[in-house]
């Protein structure tokens, strides 16, 4: 790309016209400009321009002889492909084409490109090509079909079970060509691993294809065939030494892959192999290779090593002999130092354990910190695990010790302690030395170490209790392993030597740990010991004291079937981190999970005991067109809970059709126009008009008790609270649960039946499973089907009915209160408002007085605003408000007071008679 | 650059043209384009997508744009219609049930905004068949009466037996150069 086109590209401000400028030249009839065209496109394309929209123009070049046209439209099409799924359909009949071309180069790279584009509905239409190219005369076209065959197994495994695509593949590791074999073996085990059952069979025939091809083919195919040699299991002895016989050669290759995936096969052929004779020999002949990995660069080194690591924990007598090879130099990267320093900890035995601690001694002094801690502590589990070497390695931590070198002598007390454990009565000699060196000791472990060293030998200490007090003035400060110890090691001092400073010092302790600490096991332990000692110190003796199980060295020892996975994965990532493949990479493709798409607030609801007062009046009421379509409900289907739900008319298509039930036209009306932002949040009427106690405020929603609306005795242990809620121009249904029963409750669904305001569920229900005694909140979004509204008269009850998958099905009646149901767009423009106010005939208006105590007009303004009233203009005595519900139906109130009286006088008209009831409640209840 | 070339291409009486050919699935408009391009008979599939070829043909280079007719890829014709000079609409003449599809596709195809300029050939194809129905019965069947201000005109062919392809391109080249 020239700098004048990025230039332009990175010019955002005219990025519409750049589109459109390619889009016109991609027209051109000329074949070398149009080359130079899509040039550009993808130039775009790779600085990260969305050049989408030209994918017909780019598809469209597609048809063309020239190759290098053609590659640049396959690449714009892999990287499109995905966000235009219906218009790649057009590129098809190209593919098809060229899967046919005489040129063997297009032909493969139609057929690769097609396995690249992952698009459903196309993939159907790459299985004739398919088929034809892993037949073809070239092996090049074959080896990349069969690389397709494993993408497609990834996006469709049916299709290629269905077409044979599987003993295709089989069949072409007999192929003449290597590479072909090669490619075919690693799209069966890629297709093994995808899948996760057996696709490859190995017998001895595949196996000898295998090897024939071994020879012949890339470095990379070698390692390809070698991996998947790892998975025969030879018939006999004799069979695994033929078979190691032929990888033989592969050891001395330059790639270390080959290298290390050839060790893998030989290692685990070996297993079979009865013969001693030819077992020996050939673990010896496995050493030079592996050393000579050691004098690559540091990073393959790194991962040389790693493998070694774990080789040699199985096969020690491989390297026991070249341990020279592991000393670390001293301009080592520190990560080869450290793995350097595990092998040969791992290698260490009694021949050449001089050698190493001489060795280990001098990594000490090095400036390196990490480093020197982990050669003493390479020092501590050599001694562990050697034990004629004990009393080296502990003259050569005094040595270190005597260095007085800070955290040398910190790491020497841990492995100290190790020591004492393993080896006890052997080498207390050397507590003086270490207690010289208290006053060094800043780290947990190691302050914690010397603790247990103190306790345990309380009773060869002369000054133990002295020294012991020393930590204990700093008890409260203490990390936490710090004052276990401590605590353990009072009590053994105590024990071992029951005399008054001890004593004193128990007390002290026992009352800090369990009365200054929130730190629950120090507090138990301290408890533990505390009745231990107070009941029977004889007790307490035994247990404190007891004899401890011997300890091994196994800081870096892995688990056994841990070690057996790891070696069949030896020059694998798996061997680098030393995890399980399964732990870090998933093979088989997880579900994609669909995003819910409401209530992604969602909450649990504490929910307390209020809310009783109103839970009588929420019984189920009269339902009789419920009742008569719901009886089905109990053999339905199962529900689709765990589904996305379309975002509307999930729900009536859910139950609506199961149940029969009346709820009016298909979907349901889209939701009341969008609100006008600006309106406050949850002002609207927050209490239910049946809740007669609760104040009027503005105050949030989401803090606000939701009513009962079905007590958990009259729902079978489901307790339901409810209220419809206006919130940003939508009704929302704001639900909680509470599963008071003893079992799991899931597969909840909400359904109304038919009412006045035309209120459907707007989605399905999406409440997680309740495990006992837990609570679930849902916000359900509700939907407005004019037509489906019950006619006159119109009546505030909302007839709800929930299903439960344990439970049934649970009737509840609600109300709808009508600060649910006034849209944000009530407003009239006040002439507007008089026009309509004395046009309305007297049949369509109510008057009625309210006494509210204290009321002044501009509360009363300020309540009905936030219950979705609108003030339209104010009077010295007279305010007028105007409202449109939901329906359409519009409401027009008019409050008149006097000062200083608490008579309120409210008059409402509507053009809907049967409306002017609810209104007047309405308005009378928001005001109070 | 190139389109100075053509330009100056027409000054010498050499002219280019898109023509886009298309009609329902199994018309057999890529035989007819095969037809036309190399002179016989390719066996072919359904086309999933489309076909270009340039047809050089009477001093005019016709660059003929075979779209496939299933039912999932007519909502793409559209993207073709920009720039058409001529359409060859294909109707199988032996397709009896489907000739009201065929009818609403072609009516559909005229009512374009991008279509209003071009030429309208339509080829009722299939001729050598048993059971075809001839040009009339088809120019009824589309209700080619009822295209106004527009030149279009029917050929009876067989793109098996190549008969009516070239009367066809005869045709276009005639009124393409007006």
């Amino acid at each position: 790309m020239s700098s004048k086109d990025a230039k332009r590209f990175f010019n955002s401000g005219a990025k519409k016209g750049e589109i459109h400028e390619l889009k016109q030249e991609l027209k051109t009839p000329d074949k070398s400009k149009k080359k130079d065209v899509v040039k550009k496109v993808i130039a775009a394309m790779t600085v990260g321009h969305d050049v989408a929209p030209l994918f017909p123009d780019v598809v469209n070049c597609m048809q063309t002889d020239d190759m290098e046209l053609k590659k640049l439209v396959y690449l714009y099409l892999i990287n499109y492909a995905k966000t235009q799924p219906d218009l790649t359909l057009m590129a098809v009949n190209t593919f098809v084409k060229d899967s046919l071309d005489p040129s063997p180069l297009i032909r493969a790279l139609a057929v690769r490109t097609m396995g690249c584009i992952r698009v459903d509905k196309i993939t159907e239409y790459l299985c004739d090509p398919l088929a034809r190219c892993l037949k073809d005369s070239d092996p090049y076209v074959r080896k990349t079909s069969a690389v397709c065959v494993a993408k497609l197994y990834d996006i469709s495994p049916e299709l290629v079970e269905e077409r044979g695509f599987l003993e295709n593949l089989k069949d072409m590791i007999s192929d003449a060509n290597p590479m072909v074999v090669a490619n075919s073996v690693a799209a069966l085990s890629e297709i093994h691993s995808m899948s996760g059952k057996p696709v490859f069979d190995l017998n001895s025939q595949t196996i000898f294809k295998l090897l024939a091809a071994l020879n012949e083919c890339t470095e990379w195919g070698q390692v390809f065939i070698l991996d998947s040699l790892v998975d025969y299991n030879p018939k006999d002895s004799k069979d695994a030494e033929s078979v190691i016989e032929r990888i033989i050669p592969r050891l001395q290759h330059a790639n270390c892959a080959v290298v290390l995936s050839a060790l893998k096969v030989i290692l685990k052929f070996l297993r079979y192999v009865s013969d001693n004779d030819f077992k020996g020999p050939m673990m010896k002949k496995l050493a030079a290779p592996l050393i000579t990995l050691l004098n690559t660069e540091p990073q393959v080194q790194y991962v040389a090593l790693r493998n070694i690591n774990i080789i040699i924990q199985r096969h020690k007598e491989v390297l026991s002999s070249n341990i020279k090879v592991f000393f670390c130099k001293y301009n080592d990267p520190i990560y080869v130092k450290m793995e350097k320093l595990e092998a040969l900890i791992k290698l260490a035995n009694e021949d050449n354990i001089d050698q190493l601690l001489l060795e280990f001694k001098e990594y000490s002094t090095e400036i390196d910190v990490d480093f020197v801690r982990k050669s003493v502590r390479a020092i501590g589990r050599c001694a562990v695990s050697i034990a004629e070497s004990a009393q080296k390695c502990i003259n050569v931590l005094l040595d270190l010790i005597e260095t007085r070198v800070n955290y040398v002598v910190q790491e020497a007390v841990i492995v100290i302690k190790d020591i004492f454990r393993k080896y006890p009565n052997k080498y207390e000699s050397i507590i003086s030395t270490l207690c010289e060196n208290l006053d060094t000791l800043d780290e947990p472990e190691a302050k914690a170490s010397m603790v247990w060293i103190i306790g345990e030998y309380a009773d060869r200490i002369d000054n133990a209790d002295e020294l012991l007090e020393t930590f204990l003035e700093t008890f409260p400060e203490e990390t936490s392993p710090v004052q276990l110890q401590l605590l353990t090691a009072t009590v053994k001092l105590f024990l071992k030597k029951p005399t008054e400073k001890p004593q004193q010092m128990i007390q002290l302790v026992l009352s800090n740990a369990t009365q200054e600490t929130d730190n629950p096991d120090l507090r138990d332990r301290a408890y533990i010991y505390w009745r231990l000692l107070s009941t029977d110190p004889e007790a307490a003796k035994d247990v404190i004291l007891s004899e401890k199980p011997i300890i091994a060295d196994d800081t870096s020892a892995l688990e056994p079937e841990m070690l057996d996975e790891l070696m069949n994965n030896i020059g694998t990532l798996a061997s680098v981190y030393q995890k399980l493949p399964d732990t870090f990479v998933a093979r088989v493709r997880p579900m994609v999970q669909s995003a819910s798409s409401f209530n992604p607030e969602a909450d649990v609801v504490e929910n307390g005991a209020a809310g009783d007062v109103i839970a009588e009046q929420s019984a189920p009421v009269d339902v009789p067109d419920l009742l008569g379509g719901l009886d089905g409900l109990n053999v339905s289907a199962p529900a689709p809970a765990g589904d996305a739900p379309a975002p509307s008319g999930g729900a009536p298509d859910l139950m609506g059709d199961l149940l029969s039930l009346d709820v009016g036209g298909g979907a349901p009306a889209p939701a009341p126009a969008q609100a006008a932002p600006a309106q406050p949040a949850g002002g609207f009427d927050p209490f239910g008009l049946d809740s007669l106690s609760a104040p009027v405020s503005s105050m949030p929603v989401q803090q606000t008790e939701l009513p009962v609306i079905l007590a958990a005795d009259k729902g079978k242990g489901l307790e339901i609270r409810g209220k419809l809620e206006r919130s940003g121009g939508q009704i929302v249904y704001n639900l909680s649960f509470r599963n008071t029963t003893a079992g799991v409750l899931d597969g909840l669904m909400i359904q109304f039946n038919k009412n006045s305001f035309g209120l459907l569920p707007g989605g399905a229900l999406q409440v997680p499973a309740l495990q006992p005694g837990s609570s679930g909140a849902a916000k359900l979004p509700i939907n407005v089907n004019v037509q489906g509204a019950n006619p006159a008269p119109a009546r505030s009850a909302l007839q709800v009915a929930i299903k439960c998958s344990q439970l049934g099905v649970l009737y509840l009646s609600d109300t709808i209160s009508l600060g649910a149901v006034l849209t944000e767009e009530g407003r009239l423009q006040y002439p507007n408002f008089q026009q309509m106010w004395q046009a309305a005939p007297p049949a369509n208006s109510q008057t009625q007085v309210f006494q509210v105590a204290g009321a002044s007009q501009d509360a009363v303004v300020a309540k009905l605003e936030s219950g979705g009233l609108f003030c339209v203009g104010k009077q010295m005595n007279a305010a007028h408000f105007s409202g449109k519900l939901v329906l359409g139906a519009l409401a027009l109130v008019e409050v008149a007071m006097q000062p200083g009286s608490p008579a309120v006088q409210v008059t409402c008209k509507s053009q809907r008679v049967d409306l002017l009831p609810l209104l007047m409640e309405f308005v009378g209840k928001t005001m109070l | 650059m190139g389109f100075w070339f053509s330009k100056f291409l027409q000054l010498f009486g050499e002219k280019e043209a898109r023509i886009l050919v298309l009609g329902l699935d199994n018309a057999g408009k890529t035989t007819i384009l095969y037809r036309l391009q190399v002179g016989e008979v390719v066996s072919t599939i359904p086309t999933i997508g489309f076909n270009v070829e340039t047809v050089q043909y009477k001093n005019i280079k016709f660059q003929v744009w075979d779209l496939g007719g299933q039912t999932s890829i007519r909502p793409y014709w559209r993207c073709y219609y920009p720039n058409t000079q001529a359409i060859i609409y294909v109707v199988d003449s032996t397709d009896v049930d489907r000739l009201d599809t065929t009818k609403e596709e072609f009516h559909a195809i005229l009512d374009e905004e991008e279509l209003k300029e071009a030429l309208v050939l339509v080829f009722a194809n299939k001729q050598d068949l048993p059971g075809s129905l001839d040009a009339p019965k088809i120019a009824e069947a589309l209700e080619l009466h009822k295209i106004k201000s527009r030149t279009w005109t029917i050929f009876k062919t067989s793109a098996m037996k190549g008969e009516g392809l070239f009367e066809g391109l005869d045709w276009l080249a005639e009124n393409l150069k007006k």
